[in-house]
């Protein structure tokens, strides 16, 4: 091998070497899948897993929320599609609703995933027709309201509010 | 070759170093061998090289969770860097690198760049080599970090050869390596459900968790790091003097 090539094939393996080392330090992958998930949203060919979004959804259809979260962490693991995180945060308000008082711990993480959606898409309305709030500043304003204890708490009239 | 020559001397790989012409004998002056130990140490210094220490700086900073053995990858701390540097003067001090012998106006640009990225890959093996075997925090961190300021402001100061230093950084990185890995990690409790049965189980263990602040990790990381510090220093013990032919 002609020593030219060597001396480029030294700067290359360099240069490919320090990159990896530094995404992988950047990115803190935990397991060998991770680091494929991860290396595809670098290089810009991240998508959704399309079966297990319609497997999340289909759950979150028949009110099968806990496993409808399972689905929709699997085919976005890295938290990355608003409509996924939509779910998501629809799915944690959905099971958390009470008529009387609704479940915090579950009302905190739905605010969470409704924030996540505002980050990575402002504009972002939800298509789906069977879902009374469309867009994540409306599911957020519910979820807030419910981790609030406000006078309106106690109004009577709070017993014949329907779920969204 | 005519033919009354006779062959008198075979080196071991067959090649010819000698003949016999009768009333003179001859020197058969061959390039082979030496073009191909020529080739053998460029391609020691700029392939293999660079790979040993590009897995050492890879693998330095890794560490297995306890539970879940899921891969925990620490940034180096700035004193690594700081370690790092210093330790790269004292391999100039002692002349286990020539920097004349690495970087020269007789050299093209493209030997210079290939010897900077060599080195460059040297300086972030040993960073992250520190950074194998400086525990994470607490207290451990500041006495073996102490050690190790203690003893690379010594070695800047010393009149090292190159055998000497590669003795003395080799019994310095078994010393911080059998600290971390056998001492401290054989200290810690391993993960279980709560504290209160952790301390049930292992007062002792527990007890030193807390009071040194030891990260838990799974026994696959002091295998890692042991291999990770091995590469280093044979890394460090194959890496020539000069460059130069």
């Amino acid at each position: 091998m002609n020593t030219r090539y060597i001396h480029i094939s030294a700067i290359l393996i360099t240069l490919a070497g320090l990159t990896l080392i530094s995404f992988l330090y950047w990115t803190e992958p935990k397991t060998l899948a991770e680091v494929t998930i991860k290396g595809s949203v670098a290089i810009g060919t991240y998508a959704v897993d399309r079966s297990a979004f319609e497997q999340g959804l289909a759950s979150f259809r028949k009110d099968d929320f806990p496993d409808a979260r399972v689905a929709f962490d699997r085919a976005d693991p890295e938290k990355r599609d608003a409509a996924t995180q939509f779910y998501i945060a629809y799915s944690y308000y959905r099971q958390g609703w009470g008529r009387l008082s609704s479940d915090d711990t579950l009302f905190k993480p739905g605010l969470d995933a409704a924030n996540r959606v505002m980050t990575i898409e402002p504009n972002y309305r939800s298509s789906d027709g069977t879902l009374a709030m469309k867009t994540p500043a409306e599911l957020k304003n519910e979820l807030e309201e419910g981790l609030k204890i406000t006078p309106s708490d106690f109004n009577p009239m709070k017993l014949t509010r329907e779920r969204k | 070759m005519t033919e009354e020559a006779v062959i008198i001397d075979v080196g071991i790989d067959g090649e010819i170093l000698a003949v016999d012409h009768g009333n003179a004998k001859a020197i058969v002056v061959s390039e082979g061998p030496v073009i191909a130990s020529s080739h053998q140490r460029t391609f020691l210094t700029y392939i293999v090289l660079p790979i040993a220490f590009l897995a050492v700086a890879l693998f330095g900073g890794m560490r297995l969770g306890s539970s879940d053995n899921a891969f925990i990858f620490i940034k180096p701390a700035l004193i690594c860097l700081v370690f790092a540097s210093v330790l790269m003067v004292i391999l100039l001090r002692s002349r286990l690198i020539d920097i004349g012998g690495w970087f020269s106006e007789d050299f093209s640009t493209l030997k210079n760049a290939a010897n900077g990225a060599v080195l460059l890959t040297l300086f972030a093996a040993s960073a992250q080599l520190f950074n194998s075997l400086l525990p994470e925090k607490g207290l451990p961190f500041w006495v073996v970090g102490f050690c190790f300021t203690w003893t690379l402001w010594n070695d800047l100061f010393a009149e090292f050869d190159p055998k000497r230093l590669l003795r003395s950084l080799g019994a310095l990185f078994a010393m911080a390596f059998v600290t971390k890995y056998l001492i401290l990690a054989n200290l810690t409790a391993p993960e279980s459900s709560g504290w209160l049965q952790r301390f049930f189980d292992n007062p002792a263990k527990e007890a030193f968790t807390w009071l040194l602040d030891l990260p838990r990790y799974s026994a696959g990381t002091g295998y890692i790091q042991f291999f990770a510090a091995i590469i280093y220093l044979i890394g460090l013990y194959l890496t020539p003097h000069t460059t130069k032919k």
